[in-house]
């Protein structure tokens, strides 16, 4: 485009002055400054600032796009043996065979000859999302098994949002592979995409390998993360006396056990819960009332096992099967 | 520059990687290459030895080989982080550009600057942050400015 402009200009300055030889020669290189350049490049600079940054362009419409290569590079990458057909079966949206319908027909052909032969990932999708939830559900009640139900529900939920599912399709190059309307590619369109894809891989490799691909991807977005950031409790102490409650032990007696710099601004408070004489757990805060809600909060987190030094969570068992144990007894 | 005002960040893996499996995050590698100028005559090489073993002991990763009227050659990563890096090598041999290819590869995408540390961890103490009271028995009583 660029190089057919300089030839062009390039036609024009030598029109002026050479007619004769214009007329014969349709292609005539020069070497000398370009002069018209920078007014050219300036005029571009313009336009790109009123016109603003193009908008962006999916990877497929750029150069160097092999859909059936990236698809089986994708299954590759992840280590499962995906049906393709499924697999480019999952990454078809509704919308996008709707969008690609309207177009062949804006474009005037006959509806027959151009019938679209894709099916959309609509079962994949809810197939998927069912199995995500149950999954999620049995995993988190196998690694914390003291958590409350509502608790347990609360992490699920936190895992199957939309922010944390987008954050794994993202990172997971399943942007590119996505045939959606629109791009950039909206947030509900992607989640469901990636449902579909775990949709995907429970039927050509069965449930084993799909729980292993929700654990490796989903569950491992657990990592450091506090309870009470995916839990809403609005009332700790409640919960705490109900759970105490449950098992038999008197209900907690806070005590203001520390304190300091009362008068100034940054005052420190530190309250201790007490049930049967036995220091249950003590937290701070800079009110009375701040510190007995906090105090509460490390009781529960304690309670349920969902503290910061916890064990990790294993995540490593499909390695230990796979290779054979191989020890050798020293003496 | 001041090491304070370069750029920084801290040790990080994209989404938890090799936590539960270890996924190559090179998605796609192109090379860009010109069919007959010289400063391309390295990549043309590696085009002939080097790409398709190595296409094979990565099949994660798209390797696309498109020729080109530029006279610089180049290498385009793109990363499953959405980073695309580019590198140039021009007139740089095919054991050169193997090398570069394999680093590419190891990478994780996320952006090559300053390590603030060479450990990171989310929860940095296991005891607790230090505050006035740590290791103050109950009985001392409350902290009160000295009469």
């Amino acid at each position: 485009m660029a190089s057919g402009y300089i030839v062009n200009r390039g036609a024009l300055t030598l029109g002026i002055h050479y007619r004769n030889v214009c007329r014969t020669n349709t292609f005539t290189q020069i070497r000398e400054k370009k002069r018209w350049m920078k007014s050219y490049t300036y005029t571009m600079e313009r336009k790109r600032k009123i016109e603003g940054t193009p908008p962006p362009k999916p990877r497929s419409q750029k150069p160097n796009w092999d859909y059936h290569a990236e698809v089986q590079a994708f299954t590759c990458r992840l280590h499962e043996n995906f049906s393709l057909e499924l697999l480019k079966t999952a990454f078809v949206n509704p919308c996008y065979i709707e969008s690609e319908q309207k177009r062949r027909q804006d474009l005037g052909m006959d509806s027959e000859t151009i019938a679209l032969v894709l099916k959309g990932n609509i079962e994949l999708r809810s197939q998927g999302s069912d199995f995500t939830s149950s999954f999620l559900n049995d995993w988190c009640r196998a690694s914390f098994p003291r958590l409350h139900s509502d608790g347990v529900a609360a992490v699920v939920a936190h895992l199957t949002c939309s922010t944390v599912v987008c954050h794994v399709a993202r990172n997971l190059g399943i942007e590119d592979l996505t045939m959606s309307a629109e791009f950039p590619i909206p947030d509900d369109v992607l989640q469901s995409t990636l449902m579909a894809v775990i949709g995907a891989l429970l039927e050509s490799s069965g449930a084993e390998r799909a729980g292993f691909f929700l654990r490796d991807f989903l569950a491992t977005q657990l990592i450091g993360k506090d309870l009470f950031d995916m839990w809403i409790v609005v009332n700790p102490m409640g919960l705490l006396m109900e759970e105490l409650a449950q098992k038999n032990m008197s209900a907690p007696e806070p005590r203001l056990i520390r304190s300091a710099g009362a008068s100034t601004v940054l005052p420190l408070y530190f309250v201790g819960l007490y049930s049967d004489k036995k220091l249950l757990a003590q937290g701070p805060g800079d009110t009375v009332i701040a510190a007995e809600e906090e105090a509460a909060r490390v009781a529960l987190r304690d309670l349920y096992g969902f503290t910061e030094n916890r064990r990790p969570s294993d995540f490593s068992t499909m390695r230990r099967q796979q290779e054979p144990v191989q020890y050798v007894a020293s003496n | 520059m001041t090491s304070r005002g370069t750029p920084s960040r801290f040790l990080q893996s994209v989404l938890q990687n090799g936590v539960g499996r270890y996924v190559c995050q090179l998605k796609r590698i192109s090379i860009i290459f010109s069919k007959n100028a010289q400063s391309s005559l390295g990549v043309r090489e590696f085009i002939e030895e080097g790409v398709v073993d190595y296409a094979k002991t990565n099949p994660g990763t798209v390797v696309y080989v498109s020729p080109n009227t530029s006279r610089i050659p180049k290498i385009v990563a793109e990363y499953l982080n959405g980073n695309v890096r580019e590198e140039e090598v021009t007139s740089k041999s095919s054991k050169q550009i193997l090398e570069l290819i394999n680093k590419l590869t190891n990478q994780s995408g996320l952006d090559v600057i300053r390590l603030r540390k060479p450990f990171h961890t989310d929860s940095p103490s296991i005891q607790g942050q230090w505050h006035p009271f740590t290791n103050r028995a109950p009985s001392i009583g409350p902290i009160r400015p000295l009469p």
